[in-house]
């Protein structure tokens, strides 16, 4: 058999691999790309709604063919196949097609934050808890903090829920290990002060606390004043911007030091295990010898 | 003759036509139905319609939600109760308040009727 003949046999066989996926759902896509990033082959598509996936929003998307993060510019719109695995967690976009270049590096794309670098200290801004009491990052030192951001509002299941549902795992965990648990806590702030009051903060812990509130004292559920919030947000590196009547946002998670410095970032991917063993030793870890890790820069 | 007449007669039919197909018994529901499957598909399937492990609660599914006498949460099956549910969220549920209007929560009620 020649090359020319392996080549096509091959390039058949991924296809039809790629079309046979097991159990993957395909779902239509329309929208307008705001960002794209070729270090994580992500781009951020404005989308029009997508019947039985997910009504209309801005969201980043996981591409396939890396050379499609390298042809599309912010601006261009876009028409593609989402494809959603069969236990649902992970989708990506595929058979990415250009429908329109007019509005290319036109489109107001939200500048992104220059966030501390891991190493450096964590700002000490004001925040409010579920109690209503003000809480201070600083107030945790001596115990590694795992901080993360959502808002209660958040309906896609793979964002916000998965965030805390992931946290609440952590903390199921942790509370088995009475010297961990003491010397960990967890902390997730809201970027929808308006709407996440302290009352809503925690009815929104007590569902992932199965409704314990003894849990609150290793979880915080906190949000702060708008100008506060975007000043932590800037520091963390997390982009949110209001759409329509929902909010578009990145994922963040940070692992900060007893000693009140960034360890690592996280954006996308990532595992409760993983959070979990990196909480656990940055807890355990002497003052001095904790290990600074560069995070995936979302 | 006035010119003008046929038309004139076709629009009268086309008035008279659209008028009894919107008091049609049942024509007014089909059509909350159908936008409530939609409102359905954007809001609520990408939950009650894909299992996700990595979801503290699985979402449960929404088949025969009212020819139950309860809800999953244990509450009344009535239409006041799915309302407050919707709206103000439950367990790990968000609130959709922000998200669909009553008009919306109509039309999903009555999708939710039909869907066995």
């Amino acid at each position: 058999m020649d090359l020319k003949k392996l080549l096509y046999l091959g390039l058949g066989g991924a296809v039809l691999i790629a079309a046979c996926q097991p159990g993957a759902k395909r779902y239509q896509l329309r929208g307008q790309v705001l960002d794209k990033n070729p270090a994580t082959n992500e781009i951020t598509v404005n989308h029009e709604a997508i019947p039985g996936f997910m009504s209309a929003m801005t969201m980043p998307y996981k591409v396939k063919d890396s050379a499609v993060v390298q042809e599309v510019e912010p601006g261009d719109k876009i028409a593609a196949e989402v494809v959603v695995a069969k236990n649902g967690n992970d989708y990506w976009l595929e058979d990415v097609r250009i429908t329109d270049e007019s509005g290319r590096k036109t489109t107001p794309v939200p500048a992104p934050a220059q966030r501390i670098a891991a190493g450096e200290r964590v700002p000490n801004l004001p925040l409010i808890n579920q109690d209503g009491k003000t809480i201070h990052l600083d107030d945790f030192k001596g115990k590694a903090v795992l901080m993360t951001f959502i808002y209660t509002r958040c309906p896609m299941p793979n964002f916000c829920p998965r965030l805390s549902s992931q946290f609440a795992k952590i903390h199921d965990d942790l509370e088995k290990i009475p010297d961990a648990y003491a010397k960990t806590h967890l902390l997730t702030v809201s970027f929808d002060p308006n709407y996440d009051t302290p009352p809503v903060l925690r009815h929104y812990g007590l569902a992932y606390l199965d409704n314990d509130a003894s849990g609150f004292a290793q979880w915080d559920f906190a949000s702060a004043a708008p100008s506060d919030l975007r000043k932590l947000a800037d520091a963390f590196g997390l982009v949110y911007f209001e759409q329509g009547n929902q909010i578009a946002h990145s994922m963040d998670i940070v692992l900060i030091s007893p000693q009140g410095r960034i360890l690592k970032y996280w954006a996308a991917d990532w595992t409760a295990a993983e959070l979990e063993d990196a909480l656990r030793t940055a807890a355990t870890a002497p003052p001095g010898v904790q290990t600074v890790q560069t995070g995936r820069v979302q | 003759m006035n010119r003008y007449l046929p038309l004139s007669l076709w629009c009268w039919w086309l008035l008279v036509g659209a008028s009894v197909l919107a008091f049609w018994p049942g024509c007014g529901d089909r059509q909350a139905e159908h936008r409530g499957e939609e409102l359905f598909q954007q809001n609520c399937a990408t939950c009650h319609e894909a299992p996700n492990p990595e979801l503290k609660k699985q979402p449960p599914k929404l088949e025969g939600l009212f020819q139950s006498k309860t809800l999953p949460s244990g509450a009344l099956a009535t239409d006041e109760q799915v309302r407050k549910t919707i709206i103000k969220g439950v367990g790990t549920m968000p609130a959709f308040d922000q998200r669909l209007s009553t008009e919306d929560v109509n039309d999903l009620l009555a999708y939710l009727h039909q869907l066995k």
